[in-house]
């Protein structure tokens, strides 16, 4: 057993367990996007971020990849944490305008507008790679991935186009923190034979 | 039940997802009070590292062996629950998650009360679903035999040379003696590839000296029987002996398509215009020809421009070869202007250097071809040309061929007429299906080149080689929730072979006649609609059977409130719509309780039936959208079950709305809540059945007409085939079939509760008293008991000169 504290708890842990499961063990919230219970965690979209204290230092890290340790003191809403927060929620609200999950999260820390440029109002992924993750790892279809580099990098099925290898099981739209992953799920598996209509169409 | 299991149930509160909005205590006061859960438990996250520890903890102290998670989506947590719970003796199978964030706490304004109240019911029912389940032996697969490759295919050599590579050993059956043979005849097969036949034949030499490949001659191929490890493959022998049987673990086909010339369409006449496999014969016999060659590359023209790149490889193998050799030959190309011309930088040097002419031509026009010329429209100009020819060179038609046809028959491949054999995957998870693909490799399954079909070749075998190496090593596995057929049940009707297109159901040895069925374990993907066709119940899912979904069913019927619907939801889309509503927090009316099956064709008619019977007033089906069913036709499967559901209800004197199937697509989730909503508002209007004791015994008639075989037969020559294509089925003389279906129903049911009738009371009847208990007239009654007589179900007896009836 390790003991810390997180926020001035004193808390319990066991070797292996990240801070962010340490945490959610003992009820405390720690906001996450890009993280799964299903998959291995990634530390993409950063948004778990804590402060580690040492001393006069501290410094911030991803709390769903980094382990508990012995005598570690966490803090997992400070203002340095909060500042961070809302850094990447103002970049992830240029990014992805249309994501009402985004906008909801970045309300919540009272970031309503961007600095940043918009480049695209309808975009809703945040490029995590959690449904890319977990189609490889609970589904092992392996049917999406990140297409293309840089600024052009989407999620997608090889070459954007329906592939074979997709299953249609959904996991991937069920898992999306963001929602953008149902906006899309049509080029992963291709438009079904029959489309049933909708009320007033 | 005499199942001596174990049932721990563990309540996830996932941050203030589920805790606040579900009244967790009173939840796990509940389920403690209940005497078939040995265990509650409850974390704050199940999934995460200190909440599976804590599993891990509760399962060892209390002996646990069935698990409940009640938390979120079972489409996406369950798997991490199988595999972290392995280590402690858990399978898949024995556990099993309730969705309480998605289907409960987070889609409608209930009380927290209310919630937990709501949460124990679907708990219960799958913790009843669990006790009745009865676990098997993980089957582990063995292969008998080495591999064998058949079906002539050049892909043969790499398939063997691959299989040798990695230590397999294989049985390669071949028409002819020797190789060269099928040197000298590949052209017929695969034009224009005289320059990949060196290599070719360092295959060939390279499997005729290992010692692991076995070559024989055999005649045609006559029969395959058996299942992964273990086929018998029969070949009629090539001298006319007796048949030729030989024991194999694994087959790999390597089959060859044929190139067709093309019609007088396109002036062919075997001479002067001639295909690909003409011209290669005349350039091996005659040498390459003087005067003016053209090579029109006529695919689109024929209908299948997907095929130029093959056809524009292969004409330019051969230009090449003649200019190469005959410098007097001009050379020309005549290609769509839309084609991309598949040459490398090198080549198109190449080609200049030659002097071979590549002439576009516009589309829109077809060249028309006359003696020594063809006129054609310059695509920039758009003035009419005529090129002048000595010989005419057109693509081939490519197609299937008889003979791949034939073999891939027998080998049980499902195949349209005319198509090639490229196959349908089967769109379920990878973890689903031991096998994911028949081996197949050649320009049977879809035109290819050489290199392409080589390529084949060695993919099939190294995935056969890998599957073996598995087997040897004592870990190949076949999946959990496959199909078994119990052979003492099985009258070898064949039905299930027929509706189902997983291709996994075979005879026990030989074809036709009536003969038990089996199951290939590694190629059933465990949809199940087969299973739940079977007139004898003899088929059946295993580890996940109709009597737990009736016992899940049975459960949950008994607790619900007059108002509240049962509902099944498939995982590919009422329950993954479901679970969708659940993740975006969508509200839907809280009176539905969704149980989950991995394919709506698993409902049994008996475990419909049972929902009622139990005490269910109404049952909503919500599966794929049409077309799109993941299991073969188990949506369509289903909407027949359905139908036999409703006219039976219809017998009963109750509504036939009570049951309905409908359609989710799982990226639609407001269609779904639609679709729930209206439903339930629906029935609401209609109110429960009344539980008289007359609606009981006509309910229990109900239940006994769908489990007998002759209404299941019935039924099961309604179902929808894998070569039908209309949804939901044949509907051709839908009249006059529905009517002669309402014609066995009818009378099924009223045999059925002249049955139970009898064999509940166990004593002698009148006619005129069974009427009356009956609610029904003395003639529809008479009928049935005669022939029921006949039969021998019930004895007649006569007292004071009445005839009185009694079961026998």
């Amino acid at each position: 057993m390790l003991s810390l504290t997180i926020d001035g708890k004193k808390v319990e842990a066991e070797a292996g367990w990240s801070l962010l499961d340490t945490a959610r063990q003992h009820g405390i919230d720690i906001p996450t996007l890009c993280y799964h219970e299903a998959v291995e965690p990634f530390g993409a979209c950063r948004l778990c971020v804590v402060e580690l204290k040492q001393g006069n230092n501290s410094r911030l890290v991803a709390s769903c990849v980094y382990p508990a340790e012995e005598g570690l003191e966490v803090f997992t809403s400070s203002e340095k944490v909060n500042s961070v927060r809302r850094w990447i929620l103002e970049m992830l609200l240029s990014e992805c305008p249309a994501s009402r999950e985004i906008r909801e999260m970045a309300g919540q820390y009272g970031v309503n507008t961007t600095r940043f440029e918009v480049k695209d109002p309808e975009e809703q992924c945040i490029l995590c790679g959690l449904c890319v993750r977990a189609c490889a790892q609970v589904v092992g279809a392996n049917a999406i991935s990140t297409v293309g580099r840089g600024a052009q990098k989407e999620i997608g099925s090889p070459y954007l186009v329906p592939g074979e290898d997709c299953v249609a099981c959904g996991t991937c739209v069920t898992v999306c923190p963001t929602g953008a992953m149902g906006a899309r799920f049509e080029r992963v598996r291709g438009v079904p034979s029959v489309i049933m209509a909708r009320p007033g169409k | 039940m005499a199942n001596d299991c174990k049932i721990g149930v563990f309540l996830c509160e996932c941050g203030r997802r589920i805790a606040p909005l579900v009244d967790i205590d009173q939840l796990k006061e509940k389920l403690e009070a209940d005497p078939l859960i040995s265990y509650v438990g409850v974390e704050p996250f199940s999934c995460l590292a200190p909440g599976m520890a804590g599993l891990k903890k509760a399962i060892a102290d209390n002996g646990l062996d069935r698990v409940v998670v009640a938390g979120c989506e079972s489409r996406v947590m369950l798997h991490k629950f199988e595999r972290e719970l392995a280590d402690s003796g858990l399978e898949a199978g024995q556990i099993d998650m309730v969705n309480l964030r998605g289907h409960v706490a987070q889609v409608s304004d209930l009380s927290p009360e209310e919630k937990a109240a709501k949460g124990f019911k679907l708990i219960k029912a799958l913790a009843a679903g669990l006790e009745t389940l009865a676990l098997t032996a993980h089957e582990k697969v063995e292969f008998k035999g080495p591999a064998m490759i058949l079906g002539g295919g050049i892909a043969t050599y790499s398939a063997a040379q691959e299989l040798s590579r990695r230590g397999i050993e294989c049985i390669v059956a071949v028409a002819t003696d020797e190789w060269e043979d099928e040197i000298r005849m590949l052209h017929e097969h695969y034009p224009g590839e005289r320059h990949y036949y060196d290599r070719l034949e360092a295959i060939m030499k390279d499997v005729d000296a290992s010692p692991l490949v076995r070559r024989i001659t055999v005649g045609e191929l006559a029969s395959m029987t058996g299942r992964t490890g273990d086929y018998h493959v029969t070949f009629s022998d090539p001298m006319g002996g007796p048949p030729r049987i030989y024991e194999v673990g694994a087959v790999i086909a390597a089959l060859d398509g044929q190139m067709l010339n093309q019609g007088s369409d396109f002036g062919h006449d075997g001479r002067n215009v001639i295909c690909h496999t003409e011209a290669e014969e005349l350039l091996w016999t005659l040498g390459p020809p003087e005067g003016k060659v053209v090579f029109w590359l006529n695919d689109y023209e024929a209908g299948h421009p997907e095929y130029s790149y093959l056809s524009c490889r292969a004409a330019w193998s051969m230009a090449r070869y003649i200019r190469e050799r005959s410098p007097l030959t001009q050379v020309t190309m005549l290609h769509h202007h839309q084609m991309a011309i598949p040459l490398s930088a090198g080549e198109r040097a190449a080609s200049r250097k030659l002097g071979i002419k590549w002439i576009p031509y516009d589309g829109a026009l077809r060249p028309t071809v006359q003696a020594g010329f063809v006129t054609y429209c310059d695509p920039e100009s758009h003035v009419e040309h005529e090129l002048p020819w000595d010989k005419l060179v057109l693509s081939p038609r490519r197609s299937v061929g008889q003979e791949a046809t034939k073999v891939a028959h027998i080998l049980g491949l499902e195949h349209q007429e005319g198509a090639f054999l490229e196959e349908r995957k089967q769109r379920v998870r990878p973890e689903q299906v031991g096998r994911q693909e028949a081996f197949l490799a050649g320009s049977a399954r879809y035109p290819c080149d050489l290199h392409e079909s080589l390529r084949q070749g060695r993919r099939a075998a190294a995935k056969t080689a890998e599957m073996i190496s598995k087997a040897q090593a004592g870990e190949l596995y076949a999946p959990r929730m496959v199909c078994v057929v119990d052979q003492s049940k099985c009258i070898g009707c064949g039905l299930c072979k027929e509706i189902c297109d997983c291709g996994g159901i075979e005879p026990v040895e030989g074809p036709g006649g009536n003969i038990p069925r089996h199951v290939d374990p590694m190629v059933c993907t465990g949809g199940g609609t087969c299973a739940a066709a079977c007139p004898y119940h003899a088929l059946t899912i295993q580890n996940n059977t109709s009597d737990q979904r009736e016992a899940r069913v049975s459960t949950l019927a008994q607790t619900l409130d007059p108002d509240e619907v049962m509902a099944f939801g498939c995982a590919w889309g009422g329950l993954a719509a479901a679970d969708n509503a659940g993740v975006k927090g969508m509200a839907y009316d809280p009176r539905l309780y969704m149980l989950q099956v991995s394919c709506i064709g698993q409902l049994d008619p008996s475990v419909l039936a049972r929902a009622f019977l139990d005490g269910a007033n109404s049952l909503l089906l919500i599966g794929c959208p049409p077309e799109d069913c993941h299991h073969s036709f188990g949506l369509d499967h289903t909407w027949s079950r359905v139908n036999l559901m409703k006219k039976l209800l219809g017998l009963c004197g109750f509504d036939r709305r009570r049951i309905a199937l409908a359609h989710a697509d799982l990226n639609r989730p407001e269609d779904y809540i639609r679709t729930v909503n209206s439903f339930i508002k629906s029935m609401a209007e209609l109110g429960p059945i009344e539980r008289t004791p007359e609606n009981r015994e006509k309910l229990a008639g109900l239940y006994a007409t769908v489990n007998n075989p002759r209404v299941r037969w019935v039924l099961g020559a309604t179902l929808r085939r894998p070569w039908e294509d209309v949804y939901p089925g044949n509907q051709r003389n839908a009249l006059a079939f529905d009517r002669d279906m309402m014609g066995v129903v009818s009378e099924e049911f009223i045999r059925a509760r002249v049955a139970n009738l009898l064999k509940e009371q166990a004593r002698p009847f009148q006619l005129r008293e069974l009427a009356a208990a009956l609610h029904e007239d003395e003639k529809p009654l008479m009928d049935s008991l005669r022939e029921m007589v006949g039969e021998g179900v019930v004895g007649r007896m006569h007292k004071d000169g009445v005839a009185h009836y009694v079961m026998r």
